[in-house]
C-alpha cells in the first residue's frame, strides 16, 4: 500500500493532537487560534479522505483493514478498524460539516470558542471512529464518544433550553445504548465474538442456530437502538428538541451529520453487512422508513420554529436514506449513500441559513420574520436552492439521489412503497414553501428594517455548500457513469 | 441450563425491568439517572454472563471494563446537566422541563 495510506491515522490522530495542543497551550493564543486549528483538522480530513479514496481506486481494492501504526497488518485477536468507499464518503461529510460548523462558531460562539473547538474535535473523532469500526463493540464505544460530546455541545451555554434539549437527548440516547448493548450481549453469547465478519459468517445460518429466538431478540434490540439514535418516526421524540435548543453552530453539526452518523450510518452498516437476508427485520424497517417519511413531512407543516421545521424535515429525509438502504439492492444502497451525502450538504446549508437569520434578527420563530429576501439576498437565495434540492427538483443533487431511492424502492418493494415516497415529496415542497414565504418572501415585517446580510464567514459557508449542491447535481451523470465503470451499480 | 444460569438471566432481566419501570414512573432528574445506571448494571451482568456461557471470560472482561469507563462518563455528564438544570429551575422535577414544545 502506498504512503497515502498512512493518512488513515490522521482521522483519529489529528483531532486528538489538536485537543491536546489547545489544552496544553497558554489560554490567550489558544483562544485566538482554536478555530483555525479546527479548520486545519477539518480540511486535512477532507483532503485525506479524497486521497485515500483515489488510492483505493488505483489499487483496485474494495476495503482496507488496518490496526496499529507500526504494523498495519491485522492479527486476528486485536481490535481493528476498516475503511471502504462508504466510510470515506462519510468521513468526507464529517470534515465538510465540521468545517462549516467552525465557520458558524467563529461569529456565534463568543467566549466559548475554545471549549467548542475542543469538544467538536472529540465529536469528529467519535464520528470518524464510527465510520471505521469493524466490530460491534468498537462501534458502541465510538457511538458513546459521539453521544457524550453532543450532549456537552448542546448545553454549552448552560441556558435552560439547551440543558433541557441535552437532557432529553441524553436519556433517549442512554436507552438506545442499553438496547444496543443488550443486543451485543446476546450476539456475543451466541457467536463468541463481535467482529462484523464473525457475526456475518455466523448469522448466515441463523435459522439453524441453537437459539433462533435469542437471535431475533438480539436483532430487534440492535435495530431499535440504532433507530432511536437516528430519530426514525416513532422514536423521534428527542430530535426536534435537541436541534431547536442547540446553539446555532452546534445545530449545524447535529443536523448535518451527527444523527446520521450515530444512527443511520451504523444502521446501514448493520443492515448491509450483517442482517442482509433477515426478511422480518427488513420489512419492519421498510414500514418504519415509509412512516418516518410521511410523519416528518406532515409534522413539519405545522411547526413555527425555523430549526424545528428543519428537524422534522431531517426525520423525513432520514426515512428516505433508510428506505434506500433496506431495498437490499446495489441501486438502493448507492442511493442511500448519495442521499446521505446530499442531505449532509443541503441540510447544513439550511441550518447555516437559520444561524444567519438568528444572528441578524435574534429569533428563529417564523411568525416574527418576513420579507428578509431584500435584506439578506445570499441567505435567501441559498436557502431556496437548498430547499429545492431537498424537495427533489432537477437538476439539483437531491433530485438524483431521491430518484435513485424511489426507483430502487419501486423495484424491490413494489409500486406502493415507491408511490408513497414520491407522494411525500409533495409535502416536502409544502412545508418548505411555507417556511420560505414566511421568512424570506413577501413584505418586510416592521422592526426588521435594520437587518443586514450575515457576516462574511456565514456567506462563504452558504455559497460553498450551495456550489456543492448545484455542481454535484449538474455533474451527476458523470458520477453515474463513473459508478457504472466501477461496477457498483 | 443449570439453576444458576437461569437465576442469573432472571436477575438481569429483573434489573432491566426495574430500571425501565423506574425511568417511566419517576419525575425526578436524579432518579432518571439512577434508573439509567440500573439498566446499565443489568447489561454488564448480561455481558459477563455471555462470556461465561461461551467460555470467553477474558474477552467479556475487557468489554465490561471498557463499558464501565464509558458509562461513568455518561453518568458524569448526565449529573452535570442535572445539576445545571437544578441551578436554573431550583427544582429537579422533569415535568418543569417544558420550555421546548411544538
Amino acid at each position: 500500500m502506498s504512503a497515502s495510506m498512512y493518512l488513515i491515522y490522521s482521522f483519529l490522530g489529528l483531532p486528538l493532537i489538536i485537543v491536546l495542543a489547545l489544552t496544553l497551550a497558554a489560554k490567550k493564543p489558544a483562544d485566538r487560534l482554536c478555530i483555525y486549528a479546527g479548520y486545519l483538522a477539518a480540511i486535512v480530513q477532507m483532503i485525506a479522505a479524497a486521497a485515500i479514496f483515489a488510492a483505493l481506486l488505483a489499487a483496485g481494492v474494495e476495503s482496507l483493514t488496518f490496526s496499529q501504526f507500526w504494523d498495519m497488518s491485522v492479527s486476528d485477536s486485536a481490535a481493528y478498524l476498516s475503511l471502504d468507499a462508504f466510510s470515506l464518503v462519510a468521513i468526507f461529510c464529517v470534515g465538510l460539516v465540521s468545517l462549516v460548523s467552525l465557520i458558524t462558531a467563529q461569529s456565534t460562539m463568543g467566549e466559548k470558542k475554545l471549549n467548542f473547538t475542543n469538544v467538536l474535535m472529540m465529536l469528529m473523532l467519535g464520528m470518524n471512529g464510527i465510520a471505521m469500526a469493524a466490530d460491534l463493540f468498537t462501534l458502541y464505544v465510538f457511538l458513546e464518544v459521539t453521544g457524550i460530546t453532543s450532549f456537552v455541545l448542546i448545553a454549552i451555554f448552560h441556558d435552560i433550553r439547551g440543558l433541557e434539549g441535552s437532557f432529553k437527548y441524553l436519556v433517549m440516547s442512554a436507552i438506545a445504548s442499553a438496547f444496543i448493548l443488550a443486543g451485543l450481549a446476546f450476539l456475543f453469547m451466541e457467536f463468541g465474538g463481535l467482529g462484523f465478519d464473525t457475526v456475518a459468517a455466523a448469522i448466515g445460518a441463523w435459522q439453524e442456530a441453537a437459539n433462533p429466538t435469542l437471535l431475533i431478540v438480539a436483532f430487534v434490540l440492535l435495530a431499535s437502538g440504532f433507530l432511536i439514535k437516528s430519530g426514525i418516526a416513532p422514536f423521534h421524540g428527542w430530535l426536534p428538541d435537541a436541534y431547536q435548543s442547540a446553539p446555532d453552530a452546534v445545530s449545524v453539526v447535529l443536523g448535518g451529520i451527527v444523527t446520521k452518523m450515530a444512527g443511520t450510518y451504523a444502521l446501514i452498516r448493520l443492515l448491509s453487512e450483517l442482517l442482509t437476508d433477515i426478511a422480518p427485520l427488513t420489512q419492519a424497517c421498510v414500514i418504519l422508513a415509509l412512516g418516518s417519511i410521511l410523519f416528518g413531512a406532515v409534522a413539519a407543516v405545522r411547526q413555527s420554529d425555523f430549526k424545528r421545521i428543519l428537524a422534522y424535515s431531517s426525520i423525513s429525509q432520514i426515512g428516505y436514506i433508510l428506505l434506500g438502504a433496506v431495498c437490499a439492492s446495489p441501486l438502493g444502497y448507492i442511493g442511500a449513500i448519495l442521499h446521505f451525502f446530499n442531505h449532509a450538504t443541503f441540510k447544513t446549508t439550511l441550518f447555516v441559513n437559520a444561524a444567519a437569520v438568528h444572528e441578524q434578527t435574534g429569533t428563529t420563530d417564523i411568525e416574527e420574520l418576513g420579507g428578509l429576501q431584500k435584506q439578506m439576498p445570499v441567505t435567501g437565495v441559498t436557502s431556496v436552492i437548498a430547499f429545492l434540492s431537498t424537495a427533489g427538483i432537477p437538476p439539483l443533487a437531491g433530485f438524483w439521489s431521491k430518484l435513485i431511492i424511489i426507483i430502487a424502492a419501486w423495484q424491490a418493494l413494489g409500486a406502493f412503497a415507491g408511490a408513497l415516497a414520491l407522494f411525500a415529496s409533495i409535502f416536502t415542497a409544502a412545508y418548505f414553501l411555507r417556511l420560505q414565504s414566511k421568512v424570506f418572501f413577501g413584505l418586510l415585517r416592521e422592526g426588521l428594517e435594520e437587518v443586514r446580510e450575515a457576516v462574511l464567514g456565514l456567506k462563504i459557508a452558504e455559497i460553498l455548500l450551495t456550489a456543492i449542491t448545484v455542481g454535484f447535481g449538474i455533474a451527476f451523470p458523470l458520477a453515474l457513469r463513473f459508478m457504472q465503470a466501477q461496477g457498483w451499480l | 441450563m443449570s439453576v444458576f444460569n437461569i437465576a442469573v438471566i432472571i436477575a438481569a432481566l429483573m434489573l432491566i425491568f426495574i430500571g425501565l419501570f423506574m425511568l417511566v414512573r419517576t419525575n425526578n432528574l436524579i432518579r432518571v439517572i439512577i434508573a439509567i445506571e440500573v439498566v446499565m448494571k443489568a447489561i454488564t451482568l448480561l455481558l459477563i454472563f455471555a462470556g461465561y456461557m461461551n467460555g470467553q471470560m477474558a474477552l467479556a472482561q475487557s468489554f465490561v471494563i471498557t463499558m464501565i469507563v464509558v458509562e461513568v462518563v455518561v453518568a458524569v455528564v448526565a449529573a452535570g446537566v442535572a445539576l445545571s438544570i437544578y441551578r436554573r429551575n431550583n427544582d429537579t422535577d422533569i415535568r418543569k422541563l417544558n420550555k421546548l414544545n411544538g
